[in-house]
């Protein structure tokens, strides 16, 4: 599973059901075998191996990428065959595959992965959309390029509005890049950034304790950035005051 | 003492460090906080909005510096403006922003915080049993780590003192063994080669031989479809099995394959039943191939132009070809298919249903003698045994369950027919434990091997990847 979005407004939690091509979402402090509250699933859905997600409480929206290179947006409350309310995708979105993505409320922004190229070439970027941008539309940035040092994306990313903040888990490089890397770190980047920009902060490495960062998660009442390692097989709290 | 004028008694109560002041204030508090109130009133009314320069005469403390009048609530109601409306506008359309982006990308480095260190970690830092095997020829026990992605080595009958962890024999693991996240075992009784099963981190399956010990290389690498969970071999026809997650498919390989190689045959389709295939178990004797399922799939049809991750003749069909919109979650269920079956070839029986009490079922055995199968009941907490040959909504002959069991998420079993022992790895509890075959109930282990102290917390990660801050309970949810 490799997203999961918490609901602050409404309690509840949402995750992307990969195998069975649906999205569950439990109340908040669900506990056992408790079934989910809503499930959207069905041909309708377009859904095909949802792997991330985001929920935006305030506008009432769930955002999951596809494998297709699409964005769909769902109701919150959508509830089992439904067809998503805006598709954003096509050539000049520079969409991947199942990029992570987080959604910007306040500023009304989509932020997703993309990429270009396969192999050696691919270059890995962080695209900047309206939030409710939908069809074939271009970004209205991309940020990526030697100088970001965006070398391709551990996991999840998240959001932070009130500084406009993007924070990325970045994957290292190296021969064994796929397992663990001292290259790996988690920026910062801002939503006003365009173009080659490197990260205002990076912080658990590169060269740190970080060996493969994943998911990002804040608790900004203790300012502390939360985020897990695969290679550590462990979740990390770091205090972060800078941030906030 | 001298009479005080109102203002002075207004400075009185904002320096509250001065002594003489403070008696002041004791004695006269109901005058004084009327004075207050009225200095206040006066100075409002007179729209006095300028500093204040004589209430900072006082020394030290707290002191008025300035204020200003509140704006006046005649006239029209503010509209409601959205937050966002009321930003500037995004992206490089303004001075400053673009000045700050210039900064940012002139400076050498970012505000390096790279080499903090975190306040908190959540991490265990014992070894999670997955899955296990004995090696009879060597009077070995194998098992698999997916905490600390080792394969660790014991002798097979060490017995465990009360308070301690199990010494092992030998250890493999580190960077260059490729192991990472280990579901699947498999000794071959002729050499005691290890062949450890990656699940769906590392598409690739790495056999060591006995000599084998730290971080080595593999002695072998199989390059696997993404996601595989269980393995079995045919000593006899000298083929390999594997059951893949992802892409709800039964890949068979040669034996001896390595590198990028073709499966000699695929069982994938909607026929199959296969939905998150998980333990596989071969009876070589009846030619039966019996698979646990989790129950969550979708269908999968060739896409023409699908920009695939990887190209491989004979490869199964993978989330790149996925039919959109043909998800299902199924109730867990064991199929059971001819060994030789291919292609989208319907299981010859299904066990399905609430009676058999199945919730997550992963590793699976057989015993071919006894007409009975092993089940490692993950979410159930219990081996659940069937006959081999029951069909439907069939409930278990025997389970094994309880506090005194020590069976705790258990994902690997191992049924030993040389010695008549059945081996359960629990990823809950950080214990290996051997019972009897016919052991029924709650019933504790003939021995255990242990990889921690007794008690000690089990945080249960493998593989975590998304995280969340649930701000009401102050707690992170943690997807594996």
């Amino acid at each position: 599973m490799h997203g999961i979005a918490y609901d602050a407004i409404h309690d509840e939690f949402t995750v992307p059901q990969q195998f069975g091509q649906a999205i569950l979402t439990y109340r908040g402090g669900a506990n056992g075998e408790v079934r989910p509250i809503r499930i959207i699933q069905g041909p309708h859905t377009q859904l095909d191996a949802p792997e991330h997600l985001d929920v935006d409480a305030v506008h009432n929206e769930i955002y999951v990428p596809t494998r297709h290179g699409t964005i769909l947006v769902f109701p919150r409350d959508g509830e089992g065959d439904v067809a998503p309310i805006r598709v954003l995708g096509g050539s000049d979105t520079l969409l991947g595959s199942d990029e992570p993505l987080a959604v910007d409320p306040v500023h009304n922004l989509l932020l997703s992965g993309g990429r270009t190229g396969r192999g050696e070439d691919r270059r890995t970027m962080l695209l900047i959309f309206n939030r409710t941008d939908s069809g074939n539309v271009k970004p209205k940035a991309v940020i990526g390029g030697p100088k970001s040092h965006l070398n391709a994306f551990g996991g999840p990313f998240t959001v932070y509005p009130p500084k406009g903040e993007i924070i990325v888990s970045v994957r290292g490089t190296g021969p064994n890049a796929d397992m663990s890397s001292d290259d790996a770190y988690v920026g910062v980047w801002s939503i006003d950034d365009n173009g080659d920009v490197p990260p205002k902060f990076t912080i658990g490495g590169p060269r740190g304790l970080l060996r493969m960062p994943r998911g990002i998660a804040l608790d900004i009442k203790n300012r502390d950035m939360l985020v897990s390692d695969k290679r550590l097989n462990a979740v990390l709290t770091f205090h972060f005051p800078e941030m906030f | 003492m001298r009479r005080l004028d109102s203002r002075i008694r207004l400075q009185g109560i904002i320096d509250a460090h001065v002594g003489g002041i403070r008696k002041l204030l004791l004695r006269s508090a109901w005058a004084t906080g009327f004075c207050l109130v009225a200095c206040v009133a006066l100075i409002t009314d007179l729209g006095l909005g300028w500093q204040l320069p004589f209430l900072n005469k006082l020394p030290g403390g707290a002191q008025l510096i300035s204020y200003d009048s509140l704006p006046s609530e005649d006239g029209e109601e503010c509209a409601y403006q959205p937050v966002s409306e009321a930003l500037p506008p995004y992206a490089g359309t303004t001075p400053l922003r673009n000045a700050l982006m210039q900064a940012r990308i002139a400076e050498t480095s970012p505000a390096d915080l790279s080499q903090r260190r975190p306040i908190y970690t959540i991490r265990d830092p014992y070894a999670a049993y997955s899955a296990v095997a004995v090696d009879n020829a060597h009077n070995e026990v194998v098992l698999t780590d997916e905490n600390l992605f080792n394969l660790w080595v014991y002798d097979r009958t060490a017995k465990t003192a009360p308070e301690a962890s199990t010494e092992p024999k030998r250890l493999i693991g580190g960077l260059n063994t490729k192991i990472e996240f280990q579901c699947g075992l498999y000794i071959d009784p002729a050499n005691g080669d290890i062949y450890a099963v990656n699940n769906d981190t590392i598409d690739t399956l790495v056999v060591f031989s006995r000599q084998a010990i730290g971080d080595v290389k593999p002695d072998r690498e199989l390059h696997t479809p993404h996601g595989t969970f269980g393995i079995a071999v045919d000593e006899g026809a000298k083929e390999l099995f594997l059951t893949v997650q992802h892409d709800n498919a039964i890949v068979v390989f040669s034996k001896s394959a390595k590198g990028i190689t073709s499966p000699l045959r695929v069982i994938q389709g909607d026929h199959t039943g296969l939905a998150d295939p998980h333990g596989m178990a071969l009876d070589t004797r009846n030619n039966l191939l019996f698979v646990t399922n989790h129950g969550s799939t979708h269908s999968v049809r060739a896409q023409p132009g699908a920009r695939r991750r990887e190209e491989i003749a004979g490869w199964p069909l993978t989330r790149d070809d996925a039919v959109p919109g043909s998800g299902r979650i199924l109730p867990p269920s064991i199929t059971v298919y001819a060994k030789d079956a291919r292609g989208d070839a319907a299981p010859l029986r299904v066990i399905q249903g609430p009676r058999t009490q199945m919730d997550w079922p992963t590793a699976i055995a057989v015993d071919p003698d006894r007409d009975e199968i092993f089940v490692a009941n993950d979410g159930g907490n219990s081996v659940l045994v069937f006959n081999a040959s029951a069909s439907g909504d069939a409930a278990p002959i025997r389970v094994l369950k309880g506090a005194r069991s020590l069976v705790s998420n258990p994902t690997g079993v191992y049924l030993d027919k040389t010695n008549n022992e059945l081996w359960v790895a629990s990823f809950g509890n950080h214990i290996a434990a051997v019972y009897p075959p016919t052991a029924n109930g709650d019933v504790p282990p003939l021995r255990i091997i242990r990889s921690a102290p007794p008690n000690q917390p089990v945080p249960g990660l493998g593989n975590p990847h998304p995280l969340a801050y649930d701000t009401k309970r102050e707690q992170i949810l943690v997807p594996n």
